[in-house]
């Protein structure tokens, strides 16, 4: 283990550690400020278990009802996650050449306990079409994979483009820097990647650009939509 | 019970399976809704609501998923329209609040800060109770290594050599790619 991994540790600890930089103090601050925070910690009453299962056999006897709330049924139909746990948002950088030796350790603990890991992080949205394509819509679903952000576009009303024709979606930062995250020709289901983060590139549109050399983005929009996270 | 077969029924809306799910998913739904609303009574609420919400939906549910985003998911909502009616129902002027009142506590959590509280959850709780111990009493308590030597009873020698490898753990468990 190398000496700057270490150094972090100690300060996650809670040590004085001069040698971190202030972007690497500021991120293990956060994860300390987790491990501080009582919702780490707290654990409801003992009862309560019973008490979710009298509340649930009392339903099951009055008949099951629909579950028309939007907080149990909303989540769009994500792709099937592939063992990735959720992102945290701390550089693996930050724990560096540290990582793979301590890897052994998390398998272990993780195969001990058995449990489940989470879902990666993700956003969705829903596109519109343009004034160029009123009649296009769809959605989309963003997900943070170990590649990067994989975007599962599904949209209606825009044709099929080719003779040198295509269609280039981008994400959009607040500060109106453009990423290019893919070409297609149809849009009914096209699987795009991004390594721009879409926790900050949220908007997202597509154009309608010619195959001539010009990568820039032609301006003629047909399909916009904003990223919003998944809860 | 296996993983799968839990799901499946859990699915079917069997009651066994709710308690199943309870315990290996409880805690994590409790820091969720506790994470938005700050008090014990509040988030017990809403965490017994959220596996009702849950149980209801169940038949919808893809047993190929993951139980535990799909209830933080449900969680965050009902704890969010809690806070919500809490807000609405606290007709008193801030200044005649307690402090810490739990409908005052904090705002709505984003999904991203619940994904971090539910994973610096579980990573604390895969490390072994003589770790968890110490880093509790570092982290939430405020205690240092010599004051926590001295409560245990044991050197403190001990404390910092068992809180460095705790927090090695948390490292390697939370220690992931950042964009």
């Amino acid at each position: 283990m190398s000496t700057s991994d270490d150094d972090r540790i100690a300060y996650l600890s809670g040590e004085d550690v001069d040698s971190l930089s202030p972007q690497e103090q500021a991120e293990l601050d956060e994860v300390r400020g987790l491990l501080a925070t009582p919702a780490t910690w707290e654990e409801p009453d003992a009862a309560l278990e019973d008490r979710i299962v009298s509340a649930i056999a009392e339903e099951a006897r009055r008949g099951r009802p629909v579950e028309t709330a939007h907080a149990a049924t909303a989540e769009p139909q994500a792709p099937r996650r592939r063992g990735f746990r959720w992102p945290f948002r701390r550089p693996a950088l930050v724990f560096g050449g540290f990582a793979a030796a301590a890897a052994a350790i998390a398998v272990a603990v993780v195969l001990a306990v058995g449990s489940s890991s989470p879902a990666p992080l993700q956003f969705a949205m829903v596109v519109s079409g343009t004034s160029l394509a009123p009649g296009a819509h769809g959605s989309a679903t963003l997900t943070k994979r170990d590649s990067g952000w994989e975007i599962q576009l599904s949209a209606t009303g825009l044709p099929h483009l080719a003779n040198g024709r295509y269609y280039q979606a981008w994400l959009k930062n607040a500060a109106g820097i453009l990423v290019p995250v893919g070409t297609f020709n149809d849009a009914e289901h096209v699987i795009l990647w991004s390594g721009a983060p879409v926790t900050q590139f949220r908007s997202f549109s597509v154009t309608e650009q010619l195959a001539n050399g010009n990568p820039v983005s032609s301006g003629q929009r047909v399909l916009v939509g904003t990223a919003q996270p998944v809860h | 019970m296996q993983e799968g077969d839990l799901r499946a029924r859990f699915r079917q809306g069997d009651p066994d399976a709710v308690r199943e799910v309870y315990r290996s998913h409880g805690r994590l739904v409790y820091a969720v809704t506790y994470k938005v609303l700050g008090g014990r009574d509040l988030a017990e609420e809403a965490t017994q609501q959220t596996f009702v919400k849950a149980w209801r939906a169940a038949q919808r549910f893809d047993e190929r998923r993951e139980l535990g985003p799909w209830l933080a998911a449900i969680a965050r909502r009902v704890a969010i329209d809690l806070y919500r009616r809490e807000a609405v129902r606290a007709a008193d002027p801030l200044e005649s609040a307690a402090p810490g009142e739990s409908a005052l506590v904090s705002t709505p959590e984003s999904a991203e800060a619940m994904y971090d509280v539910w994973e610096v959850r579980e990573a604390v709780a895969q490390l072994p109770p003589d770790e968890q111990q110490i880093v509790r009493l570092q982290h939430l308590d405020g205690f240092t290594h010599a004051q926590i030597a001295e409560r245990l009873g044991v050197a403190a020698g001990t404390v910092k050599s068992r809180s460095f490898r705790a927090h090695k753990r948390l490292a390697a468990m939370l220690g992931h790619l950042r964009e």
